[in-house]
């Protein structure tokens, strides 16, 4: 399987002042919500909402609460009647009506949306999310950036996580950047593991960088 | 092949992008209790919602689109959506339905409003932010793709049979064949309902059906309070 190269169309036009939404994919297990949890702790200083497909319980959100010191209002979950591939790419309804509601209410500044945990061919709609962040684990195999999909070839971000699992599993570090390279060209990769650096300061780097753009980009009409 | 047909079809197709994937209009609780379990008791089921509320929401958009039909000026349209909404409202029993509801009518209107961009759907907009009942807007749509008052009775009868038929194979994983052969089977009493709700479509307002499942208003709303569901509704 070759790399991904859709056409690039299906923007959304934000408002002037809108947040930069953020997807985040990746299959089960992988570190997802970790991130969230991790960026939210990192960026103190930024107006976030949250906005998670995952099944997600009452213990979830106190967790989240307790770590990310993100309200729980600002924690919304949304049901995608077993199919979270369809909610964040097919029909996006139920999760563009909940962002939507949530920048009226709160006029964050960044959404991130966490997707429920699917397969290598989950990707958000650009209609949906202005950056795509794609996180696979060091124990999924080192296998999996090879096997490509457009979640590790044409995403924003690809975040290898657990990369201290690695040597327990068998994974070539190495092979893994390197097959993920040829799937990605420019694209950025960031090797971590967040249990170690749970501050995620590459990723944080990135998002602040994108947030730093997004006025400029969404006033030239140019927002992917 | 003619333009209204193939609107018809679009509107009626599960991949037309309206949010209805994410509800499953009772069957995740009738599950979770044992009442569906099969294919027998999904088919019960689904005949049950196609009597009570499968009628009424054929009828109320009927009414809608009938009215909007003979509606001389922005200001008629205006008053038929609000009619027709209000009867709409009167007829869901439990809030967590009729936001359910709305929810979904914000949903396929946003949708509808891409495919069709004419001035009734631009009105719902205005008129109802938190959106207007879904059988309310499927009468407006109806009427922006030209279908006929026998298309729009279809229309809502067909997703009365899908969207719950769907949530049980993604639930339950029933044979898929099975199921829509059981979709299949309630083709002729489908038929009825919709040939029925046409008829309703010159009564007045408040003698349009306006039945229901109790069972199922109770259900869903502890289904909303669940800590864990899968499905919207």
């Amino acid at each position: 399987m070759g790399a991904f190269h859709g056409p690039d169309h299906g923007h959304r036009h934000p408002e002037p002042g809108g947040a930069l939404r953020v997807g985040i994919a990746g299959p089960v297990g992988t570190g997802k919500t970790e991130l969230v949890a991790c960026v939210c702790q990192a960026m103190p200083d930024v107006s976030i909402v949250v906005v998670t497909n995952d099944i997600f319980t009452t213990e979830d959100a106190e967790i989240l609460y307790r770590r990310a010191v993100l309200p729980p209002e600002r924690i919304v979950p949304v049901q995608t009647g077993c199919c979270p591939h369809t909610a964040i790419r097919d029909d996006i309804s139920e999760n563009l009506d909940t962002i939507e509601r949530l920048e009226r209410e709160f006029r964050p500044e960044l959404v991130l949306v966490e997707s429920g945990g699917d397969n290598l061919t989950a990707c958000f709609s650009k209609a949906l999310v202005d950056v795509q962040i794609f996180v696979i684990d060091v124990a999924g195999g080192d296998k999996v950036p090879r096997k490509g999909g457009p979640g590790i070839s044409s995403s924003d971000l690809l975040v290898i996580n657990k990369r201290d699992l690695a040597p327990m599993v068998g994974a070539n570090l190495a092979v893994m950047e390197a097959d993920a390279a040829v799937q990605r060209g420019e694209r950025v990769t960031i090797v971590t593991s967040l249990r170690e650096e749970p501050g995620a300061p590459e990723v944080v780097t990135f998002l602040r960088r994108r947030l730093a753009a997004w006025p400029d980009l969404v006033s030239a009409g140019h927002t992917h | 092949m003619n333009v209204p047909l193939l609107a018809v079809m679009l509107l009626a197709d599960g991949r037309f992008p309206a949010g209805g994937h994410a509800h499953s209009v009772g069957v995740e609780s009738a599950v979770a209790d044992g009442r569906v379990r099969d294919e027998a008791s999904l088919e019960e089921f689904v005949a049950a919602r196609l009597a009570t509320t499968g009628l009424t929401d054929a009828s109320l958009a009927v009414a809608t689109a009938h009215r909007l039909g003979s509606a001389a000026s922005e200001d008629d349209v205006r008053c038929v959506l609000l009619a027709v909404d209000a009867e709409a409202d009167a007829r869901i029993p439990v809030a967590v339905s009729r936001q359910a509801s709305r929810r979904l009518g914000r949903q396929l209107g946003r949708a509808a409003a891409r495919c069709w961009p004419a001035g009734e759907l631009a009105e719902l907009a205005g008129l109802f932010p938190d959106g207007a009942h879904q059988s309310v807007v499927f009468g407006c749509v109806g009427v922006a793709a030209g279908a006929s008052l026998e298309d729009i009775a279809a229309l809502v009868v067909h997703h009365t049979l899908t969207t719950p038929a769907q949530a049980g194979v993604r639930l339950l994983g029933l044979d898929p064949f099975g199921v829509a052969a059981l979709v299949s089977r309630l083709h002729r009493m489908g038929t009825a309902v919709a040939s029925d709700a046409v008829r309703f479509a010159t009564s007045a307002l408040a003698d349009l059906p306006a039945g229901s499942v109790p069972l199922l208003d109770i259900e869903a709303t502890r289904h909303a309070g669940w800590d864990v569901r899968l499905f919207a509704t």
